[in-house]
Order: structure tokens, then sequence, then C-alpha cells
């Protein structure tokens, strides 16, 4: 019987693994495909032709390729990088920092903490409008400050609730060991909580990183041109009306998703860590 | 130690950028989008705001659109977020102590960080009438091609199925670090004492996660409510109405035809209102309270 | 580490502050269907003055133009240049520049040899004019043509099959009645001896192409004798969709008899109410359909298509069965918070020159909007058809509106017909008359 249990469970692991990756071998494949191979039938699931054309702005077999041609995605990366770097960084120090004070002084007890985890449900779109005219005000439409300032609105609610029950893991007698020796309150966060709560604060900047990375409706109502925009908005650009160059498109997607992907695979052990949420106690 | 003034100006301090940073840019969204919830005011009349008092909300309860894209959102609350938990659930306990684990864990993170614009790209691509690899495995049953995006069921069939596509993962790893993180001696303990491998599933890992399945249900309700991303690059709310999200909605009165921000205002703060009631609920249903130490 | 990273970044910041200013620099926007030739001119005009640079983006319709209004709206100026569609003419008119008056301010930077009345009136008017403001000049000159398989129609074997069938003759129909008939021929399900898969290639998908669309079903009965006896004389301004005195005239039994007609060839269309642009031409394309009313930009993608070769043979172009085909087309205007005026009025200038509105036909197929190019001798032998199909199509035109509440308006009533499409709501003046009351309450605001 055991053998039955065994294969069941190796087909359902098997559906299981080809729903969740098809998509993504489709989009992979796609980026390589000639462009007459883009829509056939049946379709072609494994290309024989393989081309780099739709990466160096070659392919499109039709006019619009110009138009379509991925070497313009350069700013856009830059600007991706530096947006959600400077998110993931600033977000992990202000929500360390406020973690340390909830969890180590209870400063505003859990009506602040509520307050703080509200904003986080804040829905993106009811946000845009105002920040669109604050920051018109301001002078801050189409700059990075635009899109980081409103992200880190969204990320450091979630990475404070994450690091509050890290620093909570982390026993308050050290902190008393630590003044005893006669550290202040600087030193002892910097040498003794910190470094223990590593895993928690690499989790927390990876999450952080991966929601800026993607993130579509600020960057397109805040944003107006290459020199803020980011990879979703110039994948984003032409998905309706015209006849779309898939091959390009699926390049610039398999660019936009590719450094993300990386880095929480790399980060996946700190990931799960974090995802605890500090719920379940052992 | 330090005496307990100096700790809580301490604190304060530490908590001052977070403070700034939300009191800005929050607090005055919040009062600018109640404000111009009562006044009529469009962007592309070049006209300054007029005070209309409750017009716009008696406006969004005439508004059909309005209450067809509340009900594809409760469609949605309803169908995907349940099957997104089940199947989390599910694969976590699969792929538990499989050979390759690691490797079948990795796979499955994927979906969920690949930004939500390119997992439209590739699913609109696999949506397509005439070619594209879906119909082509329904043929391979002997069905008729499904018009994905052309028809108002499939279209909410295809937006529902890539939302599960995209969070189900989430919902996996949350389990998944849950069950890494039940101790090990409790469950053989029960194993030794006579249990099945499925009675200690049921009663007792499950028991013990199910604070995080409260979690996790919670954010995906409200994370459906802000559903934006698929819609725009998918269906763009197509066809007729069929698959506007809330948000979305809210979107193309706002920002996409006309700004209409009086309107728009007055869509978001009802949704503000679900939003904050969802997170009371949340916040008392975990008593997170406890888990935070406050 | 962590160091080193701040650092960094301070350094990028600091990069990118002082990295502003260079030559001038002109943002252009464009949509996709004009992005081409743009980017053409561009090149050529760059090379005339290396001093400028010039960057086109395309941008689809749908982020187009709210983009635009969002930048006029909040004077930012993220564009210098931008290709508006005519019909929101009125909403960003406030944004644009004055064209005139700049030219007048500015006299040494006008073109003597520009001939501003070289341009086919209609097409100066709708893609230049707001009220008395020249907001544009004309660009992409539009008007919808009737595209069919000619190798099909003139099949001698399919001729006499049709005849049979039908007990008439096989020709490019002229009315959409005609039309219903032909493309039932042409579609495998209902003839299995069908060349092509489906006849007829429909785009009625939930977005502002349904709404024009329409107006190649309404325009012939808005425009046929009983209909401008009925609503009056068709305003440029306010379009076919209202009647002289600026009421709407689609909830009457004209707008329905149009939808019913537009009902009665879906089952001969690929997935009409799925497709968009992009998948009509791709079906012309791919020859799985014999005949698609489309813009003439997708020429050129149909030139280089292998089943459609050889070209001249397989595609003919008709005007579009009622001959009233709708308008569409683009200007091309200037920021009126641009920071590069001078040099975007060059490049507009030169772009939809004699010079620009020839290349823009000849290589792109966008449409001409200029009497002489009509008339160019080169033009005469590379598209004989222009000016016995083209002239005609655009000065019988039916027109959308062109109003600022354009697209408040225009959703409303694409929503409503999208879901009389799906059979959700009854084709009935009832169910026209809550668009029409809709459309009254955002006008009246």
């Amino acid at each position: 019987m055991k053998w039955l249990t065994k294969t069941i469970k190796f087909i359902l692991i098997g559906m299981v693994i080809f729903f969740f990756l098809f998509p993504v071998y489709w989009l992979v494949t796609t980026a390589f495909k000639r462009s007459e191979d883009w829509f056939t039938w049946p379709p072609s699931f494994f290309p024989q032709h393989w081309t780099l054309g739709n990466f160096l702005g070659l392919e499109g077999g039709f006019f619009g390729s110009v138009t379509t041609a991925i070497s313009t995605i350069t700013p856009y990366l830059i600007n991706s990088i530096v947006i959600a770097l400077s998110v993931a960084l600033i977000s992990t120090i202000i929500a360390a920092l406020a973690a340390y004070a909830i969890s180590r002084f209870k400063v505003g007890g859990m009506g602040f903490v509520s307050w703080i985890i509200s904003i986080r449900m804040l829905p993106p779109i009811a946000a845009a409008l105002p920040l669109y005219v604050i920051f018109s005000h301001l002078h801050l439409v189409d700059t990075w400050w635009a899109l980081i300032l409103s992200h880190l609105i969204f990320t450091t609610p979630f990475s404070t609730w994450i690091l509050i029950t890290f620093f909570n893991e982390i026993p308050q007698e050290l902190d008393e060991a630590a003044f005893v020796d006669g550290a202040n309150i600087g030193q002892t966060f910097w040498h003794i909580t910190l470094p223990l709560s590593a895993p928690g604060l690499a989790s927390v900047s990876t999450l952080a990183f991966i929601q800026s990375w993607g993130e579509f409706l600020m960057a397109l109502v805040l944003t107006t041109s290459k020199n803020a925009q980011t990879l979703p908005i110039y994948l984003g650009r032409f998905i309706t009306g015209w006849r779309i160059a898939w091959g390009p498109l699926a390049a610039a997607g398999l660019v936009t998703m590719l450094p993300v992907v990386v880095f929480s695979l790399l980060m996946q052990r700190y990931l799960l860590q974090g995802l605890t949420f500090g719920a379940v106690k052992g | 130690m330090m005496n307990s003034k100096k700790r809580k100006r301490t604190g304060f301090l530490l908590i001052l950028p977070l403070l700034i940073l939300f009191l800005g840019l929050t607090i005055y969204p919040l009062i600018y989008m109640i404000y111009m919830s009562f006044h009529q005011y469009s962007l592309a009349s070049w006209e300054e705001p007029r005070f209309i008092g409750w017009e716009n909300y008696r406006e969004i309860l005439r508004d059909r659109t309005a209450s067809s894209s509340v009900s594809f959102t409760l469609f949605l609350l309803f169908t995907a977020v349940p099957l997104e938990i089940l199947l989390g659930i599910g694969i976590a306990f699969l792929i538990r102590d499989v050979w390759g684990e690691r490797a079948l864990r990795s796979s499955l993170i994927i979906p969920m960080t690949i930004p939500p614009v390119v997992a439209g790209i590739a699913w609109k691509m696999l949506y397509n009438y005439e070619f594209g690899p879906i119909n082509y495995f329904l043929s391979l049953f002997g069905l008729p091609k499904v018009s994905w995006l052309g028809s108002q069921f499939f279209a909410r069939l295809g937006v529902l199925l890539i939302d599960v596509w995209q969070w189900t993962p989430f919902i996996f790893l949350v389990i998944y670090a849950g069950l890494q993180s039940i101790p090990r001696d409790v469950v053989e303990a029960s194993l030794v004492d006579g249990a099945s491998g499925w009675s200690a599933m049921r009663y007792i890992e499950l028991p013990l996660l199910r604070p995080l399945i409260w979690v996790t249900l919670i954010i995906r309700v409200i994370d459906v409510l802000k559903l934006f991303d698929i819609v725009y690059m998918v269906t763009f709310g197509g066809p007729g109405s069929a698959t506007h999200s809330y948000s979305f909605y809210i979107y193309k009165v706002g920002i996409s035809f006309g700004w209409d921000v009086g309107y728009a205002s007055a869509l978001s703060v009802i949704l503000l209102l679900v939003v904050t009631v969802l997170t009371n609920l949340l916040i008392r249903f975990l008593r997170l309270s406890e888990t935070l130490g406050l | 580490m962590r160091k080193l990273t701040i650092t960094s970044m301070i350094f990028i910041v600091l990069v990118f502050g002082f990295s502003l200013g260079y030559a001038t620099e002109l943002a252009v926007w464009s949509s996709p269907d004009n992005a081409d030739a743009l980017f053409e001119l561009a090149q050529n005009f760059m090379q005339a003055h290396p001093e400028i640079q010039i960057e086109v983006t395309p941008l689809s319709w749908e982020v187009l133009y709210p983009r635009i209004l969002q930048d006029i709206t909040a004077g930012v100026g993220a564009f210098d240049v931008t290709t508006w569609d005519l019909m929101t003419a009125g909403a960003i008119a406030p944004g644009m520049l004055d064209l005139e008056a700049f030219a007048q301010e500015h006299p040494d930077l006008v073109d003597p040899d520009f001939d501003d009345d070289d341009f086919i009136p209609t097409a100066r008017y709708i893609y230049g004019y707001w009220g008395d403001k020249r907001i544009g000049q004309p660009f992409y000159g539009a008007a919808m043509f009737f595209f069919y398989r000619q190798d099909l129609f003139q099949d001698k074997a399919l001729q006499e099959k049709f005849q049979a069938q039908y007990g008439r003759e096989l020709r490019v129909p002229e009315t959409w009645q005609e039309a219903k008939e032909v493309a039932q021929f042409f579609t495998k399900k209902f003839n299995p001896d069908s060349p092509t898969e489906y006849g007829i290639g429909l785009m009625f998908p939930r977005t502002h192409t349904l709404f024009y669309m329409f107006l190649n079903f309404f325009g012939p009965y808005r425009r046929s004798p009983e209909g401008i006896e009925k609503f009056g004389e068709v305003d440029l301004d306010w379009g076919d969709l209202f009647t002289a005195d600026h009421q709407p005239a689609f909830n009457s039994e004209e707008g329905v008899k149009a939808i019913q007609d537009m009902i009665d060839l879906l089952p001969y269309s690929s997935d009409p109410l799925g497709s968009d642009y992009g998948e009509t031409l791709e079906a012309f394309s791919k020859g799985m359909v014999a005949m698609v009313p489309q813009w003439t930009a997708c020429m050129a993608s149909w030139q280089e298509s292998p089943d459609l070769q050889p070209f001249e043979e397989k595609v003919g172009i008709a005007i579009m069965p009622g001959k009233a085909p709708v308008s569409g087309g683009w200007g091309v205007g200037i920021n009126a918070f641009s920071k590069n005026q001078e040099a975007a009025f060059q490049f507009i200038q030169y772009a939809t020159s004699k010079e620009g509105d020839k290349i823009q036909w000849l290589k792109y197929r966008v449409g001409p909007t200029r009497k002489s190019v009509i008339e160019d001798p080169e033009v005469i032998a590379d598209a004989p058809w222009l000016k016995d199909v083209y002239l005609p199509s655009l000065e019988g035109a039916s027109h959308r509106p062109r109003i600022p509440e354009e697209p408040r308006v225009e959703d409303v009533l694409v929503g409503t017909i999208s879901e009389i499409l799906l059979g959700q709501a009854p084709n009935s003046i009832e169910t026209l008359n809550l668009v029409a009351e809709e459309w009254k309450k955002v006008l009246s605001k």
C-alpha cells in the first residue's frame, strides 16, 4: 500500500509543480522565440529555433520592433534597482528603530501598533491620488523620492511587526547585562540586538525589496518619464491596443523578474524565519 | 539601569522616524480623501472643487459598475482565498519530508516573488483564444476553446486562477515555516503513542497552526481588496465590467478617464472603512497584543 | 558593508542630481501606431539639428491619455511633444500650446514652405483646432477602411458557389446587410468549404475600440437622408452620436438597428469580444479571416506577412460598408508647460511638413493629411486607391465627440454596448435611454 501512497503523492506533486511553473516556463521560452513562433498552433512548447533577437531589439518581424526594442530598458532597470534597494534599506532601519522601542520600552502600547499595522492595510489606490497632489506641490512627481517614500508607507509597517516579534525573542537580560557593563542604548542595539536578530533583518529587507520591485500602481500614478519609472511600468506601457510584440515583452519581463527571483531564492531561509510572525509558540 | 523617564524619552526618539514618515504621508491623504469625497472635482474639467455634500455617496449606490465591482471582489474573496488557504496547507503537508524538498520549496516560491505585472504578461499569453497553451490543453481533451478574455464568466475565472496561482505559494510558505517550527518531539510522542500520521496532523499540527492560518486569511482578504495589477495587465477590467476589482474601478474613475477625484475619493473612503474594520478584527482574533508582549 | 551601501547610494543620488541639462532634449510621447513613423522622422530631424536630442516614447492608448491629462493639470512638463487622439481635443486643449500665437511670436522659426492650406480642410480642423485655439498639427489622417482578401473575392470557383448559395453575385459588401451573408460564406463553421476560418475580423473589446467600432455601424444610419432629417446635421465637435442640438442620438431605433447589425456579425468572427487591434491584425495577417475593418497602419505589418504575398493581389481596400467609417487620427502638439518650446515647434513643423507626411505614408502607412501628398505621383503610383477610397472616406466619415467629457461618456456607452453584445442587457431603446440619461448627467455637471 505504501507504494500506492507514494505514487499518488508523486503525481500530485508533479501536477502542483507543473501548475506553478508552467507560466514561468512559457514566459522564459517566449523571450527566446522568433516572432513567427510566438503564436502557433499547436503552441511551440519546445522551440526548435532560439534567438537572442528579442533582447537585442532585432526581433519583431514587423514594424513596431523599433519601438518595442528592449534596449530602452536600461533607465528603468536603474530606477528599479535604486528604488528597491533604498526602500529595503530605509524601511529596515526605520522599522528596526521603532520595533526596538516597542519591544523594549513598550512605547505607545497596542494602540500604536494597531495604527502601524492598519497603515499596511491601506489600499494603495486610496493613497495614490492624494499623494500625487502632495508630491506635485513639492515638485517630487516623477522622482525617485516619490516612489521611495510611497513604498515606505507600505513596507515599513509589516517590517516593524515582524521585527517586534524577533526582538521579543532576544531576552532582555542580555540588554541589562550590557548596561551593567556600561553600554548605552545605542551600543546595546548595535552590538547585541542587531547581530542576534540578523535573520529577522534579512527577512524584512528581502520582503521590502520584493514588494518595492514589483510595485505597480504608485509608479503608474506618481511617475511620468524614464527619469523615475520602474520596470513594471516599462512592461505595462503597451499592453493593450496595438499589436503586442510578445517576444521583446517577454524578454523585458524576464529581465524584470530575474533579479527579484534570484534574490529571493538566495534569501529564502530568512524569508521562512520571518514569516511565522511569532505566532506559533514552540 | 535607566530610569523610567529616560527610557520613555529614548523610546520616543527611536520611533520618531516612523512617526514622521507616517504622519506626513498618511494623515494628509486621509484628510484629503475624506474632504474631496464631499466635493465635485475633476481634474479634466479645469474647474475648482465644488461642495456637494453626500451626492457622491448617493451616486455610488446607484452606480451599477460600482456594485458589479463589489460583487466581483466578493466573488474572489469567497473563492480565491479559501482555495489558496486549502491548497497552501495541502501543499505544505504534501511536500514535507519528500525527497528534493528544498528544490520543490524553492520552485514554489517563484510565483509569489514574480512581480504581478510579469505574471500578467505570462498569463495573458496563456489565455490567448486562438493560440494559447491553455486552450491547446483543453483541445487535447476534446473540449472547445474557451474565450478567456472575451467571456464574462471565463474572464472572472481567469483572474481567479491567476490569483490562486500567485498567492497559494505565500500561504504554503507561511504554513511550511510554521510546520518547521513545531518541535518534532511533540509529534513523535503522539506517533509513539499509537496515533496515525493523519491524526497527528489533525489534532496536533493543525491546531498549532491555527493562528498562522488566521493571519494569512486576513492578510489575503485585505490584499484581494487591493487587487489591481493583474486586472490591469490581463483584462483591463473587461469584458464589460466583469473583472473590475474594486481598486481597479477606483483607478478608472480617479485616474484613467477624467480624473474624477471627488467620486474616486468617496469610493476610497468606503474601501478604507471596510479595511479598517477587518484590520481590527485581525488584531483581535490573533490576540496580537499577547503575541507582541503588549 | 552597510556604510558602503549608504555611501554608494548618496553618490548615485548626487550624480543624478547633477546630470540634468546638457543638449536640448525633447520628450516625445506617442501612441504605438504613430511611434515608428515619429521615430524615423526624429532621426531625420536630429541629423539636420544635432543640438537637439529627441526621445520617442510609445505608450498604449489607455496609458497615454491619462498621462497627458495628469501632466498638463499638474503642470509638470514631463513631455514636450505628444500625439493626441482627435477625440481628446476638448479635454487637453487648455494644457496645450497655442501654435498660432507661438508662430506669431517666433516668426523666425516658421518654415515658409509649411503651407498650412495644404491640409485637407476636415483634417486641419479635427486634428488641429479646439474652438479657436490651434493646439496641434495634423499628423495621422485616418478613417477606418475595409480590408479584404481580393484573391478570394475574385476566385471563380468561390464566386460560383456564392451565387448558388445566396442567389447573387459575390462582391465586396457595400452595406452591413450584404456583409452578413458574405461573412457567413467565409466562415468555416457555417460553410465547410470556406477557404478562411472566419468571415470577418471584428474587435468589440471593452475599451474605447468598441466606441469607435460602433460608429462604423451607427454612422450609416445617422448620415442617411432619414437620419439627417431626424437628427439634424452632424456637428464636428460633438460628432455623430449627438443631434444637431447636442442631444444624444444613439438612443433611437437607429441605434438599436446599428447594434443589431453588430450582433448579427458576431458568429462570423473569432472571439470578437476579446479581440482588440492586435488580435484582428494578427488574424488577417495569418490568412484566417476574409475581411477586416481596420486602420491603415496595419498595412505596414500585413505587407511583411508571408501569408499575404503577393500583397497587391491578395489584399484589397474598400470604403467601409455603409460608407460612413469612423474617423480617427492624431494631431501632434506641444505641452504648454514644456521648457523646450522652440525646439518642439521646429520638430513638429518638420514632422507634419510635406516631406514628413509623405515619409510617414510611404513607409509606415500612417494616413496623410495633406492634399499635395495624396496628389503626389509617387504616392499615386504606390497606392492609387488613396485618392479614390481615402479621400471620400475621410470626408464622409462619422465622428466621435471631441468634447472634454468624452472619456467619461464613452466609457458609459461602451459598458452598455458591451453588455448588450454579451447578451446581458436587451438591445432596446430603453437600455440606450439609460445611457443617454447618464450622458446628460455627466454633461450637465
